[in-house]
């Protein structure tokens, strides 16, 4: 069953910061959650091929040729944070 | 140290060749100021969808084919989630389960065989730069198209790794599908490097190297990291699985991550992009434009050339001079004179060309007919050279600079006999000294008929003639 | 004037076609109606003082449309209703935008939804719940409940929605107007923001199925921009209308009329089928064994996708950014503040499926039920033409009813799920009352890219019926 170390660890691969005092409503329910989809454990899928898709379109290809976009302008525009023409962030130290 | 066999394994990303990025219409040109070839697309923004550029299928499967990889015929790509400033989805998209091609293998010219694990296709990320209190974020080049070769761990030496390299890249660069330029990021490398005693078969803990940017920067940090783990393991340390960079500064490998702090990628078909297929009509016309590798066509040359081995390998080391070479036989099949003259002065004004190869307008034909001109006495060697260097950015017809500039070579003895007379009038001293036995002297002579003629005599006749009219 | 709300849109573009009205007087018409009944249903999340003007010619050319919060307009907010996004500004118009613009419909306004799609209610909106205007106390439906409450008090013409489980048929069914999903694939899905990119799917909520197909003609067909397009030729869907479907074979899956159906929803959903009997349609039992894990299947693709899908959502480029001294804080403060519970719920559900030692059990496990669950499918057309469901297996329950049971909430889905899982088309329309005076639906899904029986046989259901010709009176608190 879910813990709050999945908890933990799926908030932390999901970026999300879980406020204090979240985490226990959180575990219930992803529990609930993951206590119904374990249903499909009794389904039997020896030999079934996965779907990937609904239906697959095949071979859609662009040619191999420039257009430049309009909007370059507003899309630095909708930087919540910016320096120049660039997007600005906090320091990111590797 | 050599207690231990060295095992690495490469992984290589190189850029491949388009205009426009693999998911979007935007230019992959390298130098653009920041934030310049961006889309919707590629910024990742809300309700685009990414569709597959041609061009980079058909670029991939000439490297797959050119590493003998077993190149599968329906592929689709998945994505590989993480969160990263430089990655606008928070999602690379790239391949996992069925990747273009497995099983390759690479012949060194050292006749060493590297098995290849994989080669990829995938989207770059863009770039960060780094200020005091802040990052910046660039996205040109995110989604130009990536392939990844992996190697299997065959490699046995940091020389070795550094071999293989060099001649991926000739590879690579001989088909046209990258530039794989380091400079330009066209270009980069990841190793693993592990150690064990020789005569083990089971591999040992291996290390992820990152951050290398040069061939001899892979190869020093190979060298570096082969000595941090034999003189680990030999002290009974345990090598901890991790990635470490290089620090070219203080040429050392640093810890970057280890095992336990490793990604969780969570791979899965990208809904997005479907099926696509390889089909045979495609494998069969890149196959046709891989033609032979460097290691092929450097036999055939050798035996159809018949120019030493030297000579070869500086012509292969560059397709572009290796092409011209070839096509310049057509013209004018002595092989070794025109080899004579490419490696010579046409290298040497080449290289005095603001962009080198690129600057070249001199079509094979041209440079053949100065070659010839040379052979056959129309030309001396400094007219030879004029003309190239009149013509080699130009195209200029040969013949018109020839007539223009009055380089015609004067090698008619009736020609030259009056200035051979009135070299001997005037010098009386050199002539004197050879008469003496001084053979330097006559070369002064020879000078000063040169002179005379305007550069247009041809050295050897008037030497001769000289010679004769002196020991008359 | 004229009685413009007792009029379907096809009928008013007719109408503005022959000057018998000015496009600006039906603009300013329905204009008023938002001003005057929105504040108290909160359909909207934008309404424009100018429309966001189209410029060529159709059969629905001058009418005003509502647009879900999660397709791109350019130059306007597009907000999916979340508050990450709240400040977002679209810098491209979405293909179906495009369409709607080069046929000469000019958009109105943005309608609410939940949160990226997630929910059944439009409870899981960063600006509230929209309203139910046939009772203001009950919720929806969703996740395209601002659109379907929009249409069914008439503040628009029609709307377009966004169907990933059941979001356009569901607040349809609960609204009292028809809802219809192509075929994935039919619709460019260029521009809507992804939730599950194998399952999302645009279509028209409209108050009959005469707008419905006039609205499908101009939405449907192949777009180079999104690689799932598919290449089939449209038909032109109002050929369909009022044809005959004597003959038609028409499905009856037993799975859908077990537990869980609401009594009252089960007899206007037999009443239906009665009807299609009627009018010379032949009725068929079949089975659709797979059914009862169409829900978990669901649930472990769709949120798998978004978990994906919904990373962009980082505060790095657009939307809103929280403080944060590290990049760290600043990914973890944006999406744990942007993101609303449902949004973490199913973020935390598609990582937990995809991560390592989880993936097979969870998502590969799902990927080969929806084959299973196709399949079933495949078998049952060889016997039938359509299949004929209830929508929701109740009418619209209280606001706040299910708001702390997720799961409940997740069941209200069961019937539309597995169309979407399949990727076939599908349309709610209305079929009675409750007792309540709530309306109650009934779906009909189709063969893959044969949305033209469904149009055919749910415009000869309303050509004896008047269910979609009520009007909810809206009652002021």
């Amino acid at each position: 069953m879910i813990d709050k170390k999945d908890v933990k660890y799926v908030a932390n691969l999901a970026k999300i910061k879980i406020a204090s005092g979240q985490e226990a409503f959180l575990e219930e329910q992803f529990s609930k959650i993951i206590g119904y989809i374990d249903k499909l454990k009794e389904l039997n899928v020896e030999g079934v091929e996965p779907s990937r898709g609904a239906h697959i379109t095949r071979d859609v290809f662009r040619e191999d040729k420039v257009v430049p976009s309009d909007c370059r302008e507003e899309i630095l525009k909708n930087s919540p944070s910016r320096e120049g023409d660039y997007f600005k962030i906090p320091k990111v130290v590797e | 140290m050599s207690n231990f066999e060295i095992v690495i394994g490469l992984e290589v990303h190189t850029q491949l060749k388009t205009k426009s990025k693999i998911f979007c219409s935007c230019s992959t040109e390298f130098k653009s100021p920041p934030n310049t070839n961006i889309c919707p697309v590629c910024c990742g923004y809300p309700g685009v969808l990414p569709v597959f550029n041609k061009k980079v299928l058909e670029l991939a499967v000439r490297v797959s084919l050119a590493l003998k990889c077993e190149t599968n015929k329906s592929i689709y790509f998945e994505r590989k989630n993480y969160f990263y400033p430089d990655l606008p989805k928070d999602y690379q998209i790239s391949q996992y389960k069925m990747p273009l091609g497995e099983r390759g293998i690479l012949e060194l010219p050292s006749g060493k065989k590297v098995n290849i694990n994989r080669v990829h296709m995938e989207e770059d990320a863009g770039k960060l730069i780094h200020k005091e209190d802040c990052s910046l974020v660039d996205f040109n080049r995110t989604g130009t198209p990536l392939l990844e070769i992996v190697s299997e761990p065959d490699i046995r030496s940091p020389q070795e790794a550094y071999d293989y390299l060099t001649y991926l890249k000739l590879v690579i660069q001989y088909i046209g599908s990258s530039d794989c330029d380091m400079e330009k990021g066209s270009l980069r490398c990841d190793a693993n490097i592990s150690l064990r005693r020789h005569g083990d078969t089971k591999l040992g803990t291996r290390v992820e190297l990152k951050n290398m940017n040069s061939f001899r920067g892979v190869r020093a940090a190979l060298e570096f990291e082969a000595k941090r783990q034999a003189k680990a393991i030999e002290s009974g340390e345990k090598i901890i699985q991790e990635t470490r960079l290089w620090d070219v500064d203080n040429l050392k490998t640093v810890v970057m991550r280890t095992k336990e702090q490793a990604h969780d990628y969570r791979y899965f078909p990208e809904p997005d992009l479907l099926d696509f297929s390889v089909s045979n009509e495609l494998i069969e016309g890149e196959k046709a434009l891989v033609g032979e590798l460097p290691i092929e066509r450097k036999e055939r040359f050798l035996k159809e050339y018949k120019i030493n081995q030297k000579e070869v390998d500086i012509i292969l080391a560059s397709p572009w001079l290796a092409n011209f070479f070839e096509e310049a036989n057509k013209a004018y099949p002595k092989s070794q004179e025109l080899s004579n003259w490419l490696l010579g002065p046409f290298l040497e004004q080449v290289n005095a060309l603001e962009k080198g190869f690129d600057s070249v307008k001199i079509s094979t034909q041209k440079f053949a007919q100065i070659v010839r001109y040379f052979s056959e006495k129309k030309l001396n060697n400094l007219a030879a050279k004029k003309v190239l260097s009149l013509s080699i950015a130009t195209d200029q017809d040969i013949d018109g600079i020839i007539e223009g500039e009055g380089l015609t070579q004067v090698s008619g003895e009736d020609q030259l006999s009056l200035f051979i007379e009135e070299a001997i009038k005037d010098n009386p001293k050199p002539v004197k000294e050879y008469l003496e036995g001084k053979e330097q002297a006559i070369m002064f002579l020879v000078g000063q008929v040169m002179k005379k003629s305007r550069g247009n005599a041809n050295p050897q006749v008037a030497k001769d003639m000289l010679k004769r009219r002196i020991e008359e | 004037m004229k009685d413009l709300i007792n009029t379907n849109a096809s009928q008013l573009a007719e109408e503005i076609r022959t000057n018998k009205i000015k496009k600006e007087e039906v603009f300013s018409f329905f204009k008023s109606r938002i001003k005057k009944f929105d504040p108290v249903l909160k359909s909207f999340v934008e309404s424009y003082d100018q429309p966001v003007k189209g410029e060529g010619e159709s059969s629905l050319s001058g009418l005003p449309i509502a647009i879900k919060d999660n397709i791109c307009i350019k130059e306007k907010k597009v907000t999916c209703s979340s508050k990450i996004l709240v400040n977002h500004i679209a810098v491209y118009n979405a293909e179906v935008i495009k369409r709607l613009k080069n046929a000469g419909l000019n958009i109105i306004g943005t309608t609410n939804m939940d949160e990226f799609a997630f929910g059944s209610s439009t409870e899981n909106s960063c600006y509230g719940p929209t309203k139910n205007p046939w009772d203001i106390t009950r919720v929806v439906g969703g996740s395209s409940g601002g659109s379907a409450a929009a249409v069914a008090a008439r503040l628009v013409p029609f709307a377009l929605g966004s169907d990933t489980g059941g979001s356009i048929r569901q607040p349809a069914c609960l609204c009292g107007v028809v809802g219809f999903k192509p075929t994935y694939g039919r619709v460019s899905r260029f521009g809507l923001v992804a939730f599950g990119s194998s399952l999302d799917q645009i279509g028209p909520i409209t108050t009959d199925f005469v707008d419905c197909a006039n609205l499908l003609n101009i939405i449907c067909g192949h777009d180079d921009k999104d690689s799932t397009s598919a290449f089939i030729d449209v038909p032109d869907f109002t050929k369909a209308l009022n044809g005959n479907v004597k003959g038609l074979r028409i499905g009856i899956p037993k799975e859908y009329f077990s537990q869980g159906l609401n009594q009252e929803v089960k007899n206007a959903v037999e009443e239906a089928k009665k009807i299609f009997e009627e009018k010379g349609a032949e009725i068929i039992e079949i089975s659709l064994p797979h059914t009862e894990y169409a829900v978990a299947t669901y649930y472990i693709i769709a949120s798998s996708e978004a978990s994906s899908n919904l990373q962009r959502f980082d505060g790095v480029r657009y939307g809103v950014r929280a403080k944060g001294e590290s990049l760290e804080d600043l990914y973890t403060n944006s999406r744990g503040q942007g993101f609303g519970d449902e949004a973490k719920r199913r973020i935390f559900l598609g990582t937990y499926s995809l991560s390592s030692g989880y993936y097979d059990a969870y998502y590969l496990k799902a990927l080969k039920a929806r084959t299973l669950i196709r399949k079933d499918f495949d078998q049952a057309f060889k016997k039938v033409d359509v299949i004929l469901t209830p929508t929701s297996p109740t009418t619209a329950f209280k606001i706040g009813e299910k708001a702390s049971d997720p799961l409940s909430m997740y069941l209200s889905d069961i019937y539309t799920i597995s169309t979407n899982l399949a990727g076939l088309p599908a349309v709610s329309f209305p079929c009675g009352f409750s007792s309540e005076k709530l309306p109650i639906g009934v779906q009909l899904i189709g063969k893959e890219f044969d949305e033209f029986t469904l149009v055919k046989l749910g415009s000869a259901f309303q050509s004896c019926t008047d269910f979609h010709k009520e009007i909810p009176k809206i009652n002021y608190e």
